[in-house]
């Protein structure tokens, strides 16, 4: 989990530029530090870096909103 | 009442946050009386999808029609949404799963703002669109709706051989402008309307730069082209930032 989570964090540090801790159960898009473009991209790098395949169903707010929820869709995805 | 001033200028800058108070006062005054502040911006039809194409593919984008149903379902006036067809513009909407999720408007070529008595002229003719009163359902906002529609007009348009589309902004929809940034907007001039019953007046960047009219039948006429991508990709191609 945590693992993942500094994965995830890393990335939108380096790719959309925000600074500072990120609350895993913070809502990305709410607080602004996602938009619906960078989800659709962060999805194509979580699907590159975990090695899943997700599809359009999958791009949901309930998977892609939180990190929490995007480690628990990569998880599932892994046990599949 | 000083913060009421300050933080508009803070949010928008110091010329168009007087705009804004001055907007607000003169309707506080009266109905009658509006202000109303605009960007006119062109994005390039881009040459490939927004979306990967298996995530693509769950949107189905398809032109509503007069008299559909679907109409019903928008939010805006019916006689504004009846006005759109009467000139000839065209309503895409957004469907996953076979539900609507949000709709957008075109006109080719031209088209005339009904806020304002203004005809935006598109230009190069036959190559550009004008685009507004793009809308996503309320379920669907803050999740893949915006860049859905997006990928799917964008394909619908590359169909057609259109390079470019122009649309409207309120100088003070800062959301829309951060969502719009991603999808290569340029601004091509900014436009100012004052409205007082029958009395309306424009100073717009671009020619004819001044208008005035008391009469519903006159609309000004604004020329746009694309030159603002052009201009910078030149801009980018020389300082080697192409």
């Amino acid at each position: 989990m945590t693992d993942k989570l500094e994965v995830l964090r890393d990335y939108i540090r380096t790719e959309v530029g925000h600074e500072g801790d990120i609350d895993p159960h913070v809502d990305l898009l709410e607080s602004r530090i996602l938009d619906s473009f960078s989800i659709v991209q962060m999805a194509v790098f979580i699907q590159e870096r975990f090695e899943v395949e997700l599809d359009a169903d999958d791009l949901v707010r309930a998977n892609l909103s939180r990190l929490s929820a995007m480690v628990a869709m990569i998880d599932r995805k892994l046990a599949a | 009442m000083l913060s009421r001033i300050a933080s508009p200028i803070q949010e928008f800058g110091f010329s168009a946050g007087l705009l804004y108070v001055l907007g607000r006062g003169l309707q506080a005054v009266s109905s009658h009386l509006r202000l109303q502040v605009y960007e006119l911006m062109v994005q390039p039809i881009p040459d490939k999808p927004l979306l990967p194409s298996k995530f693509g593919r769950s949107f189905e984008i398809r032109e509503i029609r007069r008299g559909a149903n679907e109409i019903e379902l928008m939010p805006a006036r019916p006689d504004i949404k009846e006005a759109r067809f009467a000139q000839g513009a065209i309503c895409l909407g957004a469907y996953r799963k076979g539900e609507l999720i949000g709709y957008i408007w075109l006109c080719f070529d031209r088209y005339d703002e009904d806020e304002v008595r203004c005809t935006y002229l598109l230009s190069p003719q036959g190559q550009a669109v004008f685009d507004f009163d793009l809308y996503i359902f309320p379920e669907h906002r803050m999740g893949l709706g915006f860049v859905g529609i997006w990928n799917g007009v964008n394909e619908y348009l590359r169909e057609r051989n259109i390079r470019f589309t122009f649309s409207r902004l309120t100088r003070f929809n800062l959301p829309s402008r951060r969502a719009h940034a991603h999808l290569g907007w340029k601004r091509v001039a900014g436009a100012v309307f004052f409205q007082a019953w029958e009395l309306e007046v424009m100073f717009a960047t671009i020619r004819p730069y001044f208008h005035a009219s008391i009469r519903r039948s006159r609309r000004v006429g604004l020329n746009l082209t694309p030159d603002a991508l052009t201009s910078d990709q030149n801009a980018g191609i020389s300082t080697g930032q192409g």
